[in-house]
């Protein structure tokens, strides 16, 4: 297929997909309490309302930043899609855009002038730590596998079998990261808690929040693609669908059951896990 | 191991001196990404602070003056320069220095403040970032003692001895005292508080960015199984 057709078709069924899974697990969470919940396809219609919405900038931003950096967002995320599903390029790279992701957060915040937005910014930093379990991950995959690239990660599952089995802890860790993103009242999401508002998307509005929500929906579906594929392999498009549906399934029933933790005990959680996931697949590796 | 089993496709070098560049996408990607935030932050105003004042309903708008903003915006540009060329150095004692260079701009950004709580961890991170410069160079000297190169090109070459480990441990005490995360995070969170918003994201930016060459830097001093 053309490079370009791929790339087209890839990021619009990232958009899609994402933003469906984001409504169902809207509505796991519902059921779960009780309620009927909004439709499965809420998440998406949000993001098409934005679009037709009036965009107006508040008097305290910082321009021409606080709009440049909604779409740094979309870009990068879409930037994803080509070095995942489209090229099967280099994790390291996946992991430089979840870096620059929480970069993007932090401003995203802090270039309002909302003191929710600041505050926001002041957790994304604070959370920082919460991203050693993605650099554990990395390194612990490259150790077993020799490579970082995608493909050369596929190769070696279909030759010694899916890494789930092989690290379990190291998957683990991720799922915890999972959690971490995840967008509706996650645990462990302590920059988009609801005791600020909507944390650095407060104040963005119009197009610009509907900037933030394509960006949202593609990173959801590429974290789950990125999970799937590190740690299952090679899956036909219909395997990841049923995969995703059940992973996105998994976080609503855990964000439906468990409190919002506090900044402090969100990074502690997060770290003492990927300690624990660090500590105990180093020993599986080398002692196994 | 090749350098494209880490970053992608390699792309070439570019021989500067004796800072030879190397491209690898990876290397490309993270050396743009630091140049487009610097130019935005270089063309970027401030953003003001609004809040609500306790006990009457007036509300406090706190703003960066014009000297504060150009200092703080001239040391944000240097920052994002540095951390551009740590994206491209192939040269370890470069990368050093660069990493070196973004601590002291970082502390120098939020300097002009006049805020007690933002000035006293600014404070504290600096005394950090300074302890950290005797494991960041050590850890490079010690590179070059065992292998007679700091040249990333020659070292994904050379076997990886116990005390190259040791010396990528003490570098990577190194980079996380010089860029302030987890575990030392918790002195730098507090810097963020103040008005400024684009020059606060260089400091975020330079720190999350370092760590992620870190580690492609590690993994080629230290190669697993013999890869």
């Amino acid at each position: 297929m053309n490079l370009m057709a791929d790339i087209l078709l890839n990021v619009t069924v990232a958009f899609f997909v994402g933003s469906i899974l984001l409504g169902l697990q809207r509505k796991v969470m519902a059921r779960i309490q009780m309620r009927p919940g909004p439709p499965i396809i809420q998440h998406m219609l949000h993001t098409l309302k934005f679009f037709i919405k009036e965009t107006v900038f508040p008097r305290t931003a910082a321009m021409p930043f606080y709009v440049a950096i909604t779409i740094i967002l979309c870009a990068i995320w879409v930037a994803a899609v080509i070095i995942g599903p489209v090229t099967h390029g280099p994790l390291l790279l996946l992991f430089a855009i979840f870096a620059i992701h929480k970069i993007v957060e932090h401003n995203a915040g802090s270039s309002s002038g909302s003191p929710y937005g600041k505050l926001s910014c002041v957790r994304a930093v604070f959370s920082a730590a919460a991203e050693l379990p993605l650099f554990a991950v990395l390194i612990i995959v490259f150790i077993q596998t020799g490579t970082m690239d995608l493909n050369g990660i596929i190769a070696y599952q279909a030759e010694h079998g899916a890494l789930l089995f092989t690290l379990p802890l190291t998957a683990m860790i991720f799922i915890v990261l999972i959690i971490s993103k995840s967008y509706y009242y996650s645990p462990l999401n302590i920059t988009l808690a609801r005791d600020i508002v909507s944390g650095f998307e407060t104040e963005h509005f119009g197009t610009l929040r509907g900037f933030i929500m394509i960006s949202e929906a593609i990173a959801w579906y590429m974290l789950l693609w990125i999970f799937l594929t590190v740690f299952l392999g090679a899956l036909t498009p219909i395997e990841y669908l049923i995969a995703m549906v059940i992973l996105t399934a998994i976080v609503g029933l855990i964000n439906a059951v468990t409190p919002i933790l506090n900044p402090n005990h969100s990074v502690m959680t997060e770290v003492t896990l990927a300690f624990i996931g660090i500590v105990g697949s180093l020993l599986m590796i080398f002692f196994l | 191991m090749d350098l494209s089993t880490l970053g992608g496709q390699f792309l070439g070098t570019i021989p500067l001196g004796d800072i030879v560049l190397y491209l690898t996408t990876f290397n490309l990607f993270m050396f743009g990404a630091a140049l487009v935030f610097t130019a935005i932050i270089a063309m970027s105003r401030t953003e003001s602070q609004v809040e609500a004042e306790f006990g009457t309903l007036n509300e406090r708008e706190k703003k960066v003056s014009k000297d504060e903003f150009k200092i703080r915006r001239f040391l944000s540009i240097v920052c994002g320069l540095a951390t551009a060329g740590a994206m491209i150095t192939g040269d370890l004692f470069n990368f050093t220095l660069f990493v070196c260079l973004i601590g002291i701009v970082n502390i120098g950004i939020v300097a002009a403040v006049k805020e007690v709580d933002v000035l006293d961890s600014a404070f504290q991170y600096g005394i950090i970032a300074m302890i950290a410069t005797l494991p960041l160079f050590g850890g490079a000297a010690s590179i070059l003692a065992t292998t007679g190169t700091i040249s990333l090109l020659e070292l994904v070459n050379i076997p990886t001895s116990a005390f190259m480990l040791f010396s990528s441990i003490l570098l990577f005490i190194g980079v996380a005292g010089e860029s302030g995360v987890a575990p030392f995070f918790a002195t730098k969170a507090e810097m963020f508080r103040t008005a400024g918003s684009p020059f606060l994201v260089i400091i975020h930016l330079s720190s999350l960015l370092v760590i992620v060459r870190i580690i492609e830097i590690l993994l080629i001093i230290n190669k697993p199984f013999g890869i």
